[in-house]
């Protein structure tokens, strides 16, 4: 594995599991899509341009993510709470679908950018979804559900991807 | 109707008149034209003038599918339309080499009757109507209205049935409707008095009907005359009993005749024959509910159904006589040829020609209706 | 009956008495029209959404009473088999024999109990009716005469296709159907009411309602002229084809009143039964029938000769231009060939239909591998214009772990070693991945070796998908696997490729697949991570999916290129980004044959054109 991609993946998981506020918690996730979305807008050069389109939509999700999370830091009511302390969760490094994290190489293809980003989303949403359930009832919890939530609907939008291209030839 | 033919020619010197009826004429069938020479109140000679309902059904049909043709031949004779579909069925099936299963055989005899009986009715009326007589038309025309709304029960349509399909039938009779034609039998049955008091055994129409028209034996078999006009001449032909189709074989009925061949006997028989119609529907009704089955055999798809070479010629009696089709397929999706050998053009042509010799003018409507033919049928 | 002589005078009183008639209550009929019988034969409606405006009410129709008015707001949708073409009444022509009725493939159209209708003036447009579900005056009268049983005209069964039973089958790649004989292919064909739809479904639009009718009317030589007009794979489609046609065929339609089954014409068996007694020579001749007769003088080069490939060079050159086909394999065909096992396909007969390809005067070069033997440069500076149809020849892996493995296989790989005659180790027991036809081919084939070598088949295939829900292989696929032996386990997920300490592979293991897609019908497999199975192999296959080996393009032209989600951006005429290269096929459309050869069609016809435009210039 590179080093980046090491940085932008495990060390976060590690990091996240120190925090304590919700401050804290929110400024890892800002700083986990932010390396997410640089790592992919890094390899944009590097992949093959018939897969492109792959690496470039991520790209742009996870900067959707990292202005949508970062927006929600900045929001009035999250503000009230910044300060509050959560229990966090124990890292889990299950992923579904049995697919497994790979070292992405120089020339990555379209099936291990995928396997690989099927894998980051699932941890993301089991490490949200942890948080929301170890928060108190309110707008804390709402905020974390939200989170996993997203990363949940991202993770289905990547499923579909991943069969349509290696089941069953290419997208009709 | 040609200009010329609106005003009375006298001829020369003699005393001799050329007049015509029709094609428009409250005293002719449908459109149908006779011309006549008078002397005086009698006739010298009639010309018959067909023509007016030509609308070349036997050239029509060599230019349809064989399914196609099934919308076409009832057209052919408006007043018994059911034996036209049932003897075209008939002779493709013939060709084909199927037959139509035991429930649909039934069924068509069942048509067949229904429609006789409608056909007498309406000519009871009609002949009545000759002779002055208005109330047994209305009945005659009131009754057989009876008798369509059994056709439009089971068949869904009133006078064109379409309801014949070769092989078979096109659909199983509807819940409830043998009880429907028991009720109506009955009915029909209690007219009889009726009828025979206004009408049969009325002095009036008696004395006009008797001695009027009369064909022998002779001529009439000389002349091609069949069905119930040859019958009243006293000869006991039918072929339902003659030549058996669909299952009149296991029928109890009579063939009426009468001896002296005039317009009395001839409607005399077609009394008597209506109330056969009767016997035999009654036993459709008992009979058909134990024969199951189906009521169509498959055919292939009609709009690629190319019927093997061959002909045949099939033929049944219906109310006017004996109705054929004589039809020959070379293999095609559409009959090379078929030809309607239907009873009324003998009778309104030459038998018309041949009875309106030395009678009275004011009985030659009498003596057609009495013939009973059918000018859409003469004319095809 | 009462008897009434001849002789009787009859009487001058009788007629008095029934002047009891005076004393009975007149009948009155009521002015408004009495209600028709239940199966009465009025007016017609027409269901808009059963009627797929097949146009077989028109064509029985014995007065020409029907025509068939288009209506835009309907959607069209040729592979489902469904036109905007809808049924308008003459009521001037309409004899109301209900013969459209019985004949109408859906039970759309029928006869209600309404029966009257009157109009003034300027009104007669007014019997000229388009009938709606409601009725002509929106008055919903009820039903009369409606299809039954009896009464359906069409004749919706199938002849049934002989086969080669299972034990005679297993051990050997013979071809498995037997084809028609004359006399059900010409029954088969006269089921057909010549509707079009199955035209309008096929991606290269074959004239099949002609050639159907060719072959009912036992012109065979006619037939394959019809077939030749649009598909120079017939023969190859006559076996393999994924009959979108009969997917459309108005025959497969079953109306709700009474008829309750019916199949759709066997339009790929009739192809194929033409296709199997014209003699080669014959059909050479009608292949070449439209030929130019001037050359052109301009070259094109096709990479891979498959079907789309090889259509593209059938039309160049019947169009003058001059045709080099280059094939890195030793024979053509592409997945037809090195994809489809025998017993689908028997290879002679995709040799005719290359043959006959080549006889008009495409020239194939065989093994000749582009990007290797001769460069992308190199072919563009040769000729004016390029295709490249390489095919899906790729197969995917699903990764799990274990499956590096050497005895753990792609069934793309398999399936072209096979009729190469290249020998592998035949395994006595196998696992198959995946759950599509390629699958099904690839367990196929094996058991057949295995049958041949040791006797007896030692298959299982594992499948994401639940069988008879959402299956990818076809039916008569699994139903043929089935009978042959072959062990299939529908809804389990690959987990890993068991390896012993010897790192030899022991077998695969699998995992229960609860729901693989979600509500929104979007892939999102949930698994029970508690039904786990183990299941023994020697080896493991991998049939998921295939992709373009797009090597051959070379990175600078792969870079000039534009994309579109993974695959190579191509207009609606096959043309891409760069000017000179077309490409067509399974690499732009995803595997079907029939596909690859309507692309081939619309690649030469846009080749064509700008050749000639090249020329002018």
């Amino acid at each position: 594995m590179s080093e980046k991609h090491k940085e932008g993946h495990s060390k976060s998981y590690k990091k996240l599991q120190g925090m304590k506020t919700l401050e804290e918690i929110l400024d890892v996730a800002i700083s986990f899509e932010k390396t997410a979305r640089d790592f992919y807008s890094g390899m944009i050069p590097k992949v093959s341009k018939n897969i492109r389109y792959l690496v470039e939509e991520l790209a742009e999700e996870e900067q959707e993510h990292f202005d949508l999370f970062s927006s929600l830091k900045d929001s009035p009511n999250v503000k009230k709470q910044l300060k509050k302390r959560i229990k966090t969760p124990t890292e889990d490094h299950k992923f579904s679908d049995f697919v497994q994290l790979l070292d992405l190489g120089d020339k990555p293809d379209d099936q291990s950018i995928l396997q690989y980003a099927l894998a980051r989303e699932d941890a993301a949403m089991k490490q949200y979804q942890e948080l929301a359930d170890n928060a108190p009832e309110g707008e804390l919890k709402d905020t974390f559900q939200f989170l996993a939530f997203e990363e949940a609907e991202h993770k289905l939008e990547l499923e579909k991807k991943y069969y349509e291209i290696i089941h069953s030839g290419g997208p009709q | 109707m040609r200009p010329e033919n609106y005003q009375a020619v006298q001829l020369g010197d003699s005393n001799e008149y050329e007049i015509f009826i029709g094609p428009n004429h409250p005293g002719i069938e449908g459109n149908y034209a006779f011309r006549l020479l008078l002397d005086g109140d009698t006739i010298v000679k009639g010309t018959a003038d067909a023509g007016y309902l030509h609308r070349g059904f036997e050239k029509l049909m060599e230019g349809r599918l064989w399914i196609q043709n099934l919308a076409l031949v009832p057209r052919i004779c408006v007043p018994d339309p059911a034996p036209m579909e049932v003897v075209y069925s008939m002779a493709v099936e013939e060709i084909m080499g199927i037959e139509a299963p035991r429930r649909a055989q039934w069924i068509r005899v069942m048509q067949l009757e229904l429609s006789r009986v409608a056909a007498h009715l309406f000519t009871f009326g009609g002949h009545a109507a000759t002779t002055g007589m208005y109330t047994p038309m209305f009945w005659g025309v009131a009754d057989r209205d009876l008798v369509l709304d059994l056709f439009e029960e089971f068949t869904g349509g009133r006078v064109y049935s379409i309801y014949n399909i070769p092989g078979g039938v096109r659909r199983e009779l509807p819940d409830g409707f043998l009880q429907k034609l028991s009720h109506l039998l009955d009915y029909l049955e209690s007219r009889q008095n009726d009828y025979d008091n206004l009408l049969f055994t009325n002095q009036v129409f008696v004395k006009r009907a008797k001695n009027t028209g009369t064909l022998s034996k002779k001529d009439a078999l000389e002349l091609g005359v069949t069905g119930p006009n040859l019958r009243a001449c006293g000869l006991e032909f039918d072929i339902r009993k003659n030549d058996p189709y669909l299952v009149y074989d296991e029928l109890d009925f009579e063939i009426p005749t009468q001896q002296h061949g005039d317009a009395y006997s001839r409607i005399l028989v077609r009394r008597d024959e209506l109330f056969q119609s009767i016997k035999i529907l009654r036993q459709v009704i008992e009979k058909l509910p134990s024969i199951d089955g189906p009521i169509r055999t498959t055919i292939p798809n009609p709009l690629s159904w190319n019927v093997k070479t061959g002909e045949a010629y099939a033929r049944v009696e219906s109310s006017k006589g004996e109705l054929a089709y004589y039809v020959v397929s070379n293999g095609k999706d559409k009959p090379y040829r078929v030809h309607v050998r239907g009873p009324s053009s003998m009778h309104a042509v030459q038998t018309l020609e041949h009875l309106a010799k030395g009678a009275r003018l004011e009985d030659v409507a009498q003596i057609m209706f009495s013939l009973d033919a059918c000018p859409p049928e003469v004319d095809r | 009956m009462k008897k009434i002589e001849y002789k009787d005078k009859g009487s001058i009183l009788n007629p008095l008495k029934n002047l009891q008639f005076f004393a009975r209550k007149p009948i009155t009929e009521k002015l408004q029209p009495r209600p028709a019988s239940a199966s009465y034969r009025g007016f017609h409606i027409n269901d808009m959404d059963k009627c797929i405006g097949c146009s077989s009410c028109q064509k029985i129709c014995d007065n020409a009473a029907i025509t068939m008015v288009e209506v835009p707001s309907i959607a069209e949708d040729a592979s489902k088999g469904i036109r905007n073409l809808r049924p308008a009444i003459d009521y001037g022509r309409c004899c109301w024999c209900a013969l459209c009725v019985d004949i109408c493939p859906t039970s759309a159209i029928e006869l209600s109990r309404e029966y009257v209708h009157t109009c003034d003036g300027d009104e007669t447009d007014s019997y000229f009716v388009f009938p709606q579900e409601s009725g002509i005056h929106g008055l919903n009268f009820e039903k009369g005469w409606t299809k039954t049983k009896d009464s359906d005209l069409l004749d919706r069964e199938r002849r049934p296709m002989q086969e080669m039973k299972p034990e005679d089958r297993i051990d050997n790649f013979d071809e498995i159907v037997d084809g028609f004989t004359m006399e059900m292919a010409v029954e088969e064909a006269s089921r057909c009411v010549d509707c079009g739809l199955c035209e309008d479904a096929c991606p290269a639009h074959m004239h099949a309602p002609n050639y159907i009718r060719s072959i009912y009317e036992g012109n065979l030589e006619q037939a394959v002229e019809w077939m030749y007009e649009t598909n120079p794979f017939s023969h190859v489609c006559g076996r393999v084809c994924t009959h979108i046609c009969e997917s459309a065929c108005s025959l497969g339609r079953v109306g709700e009143d009474g008829v309750k089954t019916s199949q759709p014409i066997a339009i790929r068996w009739l192809k194929r039964f033409a296709m199997d007694h014209v003699p080669k020579t014959k059909i050479k001749q009608i292949a070449k029938k439209g030929k130019a007769t001037k050359k052109s003088g301009q070259r094109v080069a096709i990479i891979g000769a498959g079907p789309a490939g090889l259509t593209t060079a059938f039309d160049l050159v019947k169009k003058g231009h001059q045709v080099t086909v280059y094939e890195a394999q030793p024979k053509g065909g592409g997945m037809t060939r090195y994809g489809i096992p025998n017993y689908r396909l028997p290879e002679d007969r995709l040799d005719q239909d290359i043959e006959v390809i080549q006889s008009v005067g495409v020239d194939i070069q065989y093994n000749v591998r582009i990007g290797k033997d001769i460069t992308m440069q190199q072919l563009q500076k040769d000729n004016d214009a390029v295709v490249l149809a390489i095919g899906l020849q790729n197969g995917r892996s699903t990764r799990i772990p274990g499956s590096e493995n050497k005895n753990v296989k792609k069934a793309v790989d398999l399936l072209r070693m096979i009729p190469k005659g290249e020998e592998f180790e035949v395994p006595k027991s196998a696992v198959i991945i995946g759950g599509g036809n390629v699958a099904m081919d690839i367990a196929r084939s094996l058991a057949r070796l295995q049958k041949q070598k040791f006797g007896k088949v030692g298959i299982t295939v594992s499948a994401l998908e639940t069988l008879g829900k959402n299956f990818l292989a076809d039916d008569e696929e699994v139903k043929e696997s089935k009978e042959e032996d072959i062990t299939i386990l529908d809804a389990r997920g690959p987990v890993q490729c068991v390896i012993d300490k010897k790192g030899k592979l022991t077998g695969l293991e699998t995992v229960k697949v609860v729901s693989i897609f979600d509500d929104k019908g979007r892939f999102a497999p949930k698994y029970d991570d508690s039904d786990k199975q183990f299941h023994e192999a020697e080896m493991v296959v991998e049939a998921i999916g295939q992709m373009a080996d797009i090597s051959v393009l070379g990175e600078e032209l792969t870079e000039e290129l534009e994309w579109n989600r993974g695959r190579i951006q191509v207009d609606e005429n096959g043309s891409t980004s760069v000017e000179w290269l077309w490409s067509a096929g399974d690499m732009v459309n995803g595997p079907d044959v029939i596909h690859a050869v309507a692309d081939g069609h619309r690649v030469a016809t846009d080749i064509d054109k700008y050749l000639r435009k090249e020329k002018k210039s």
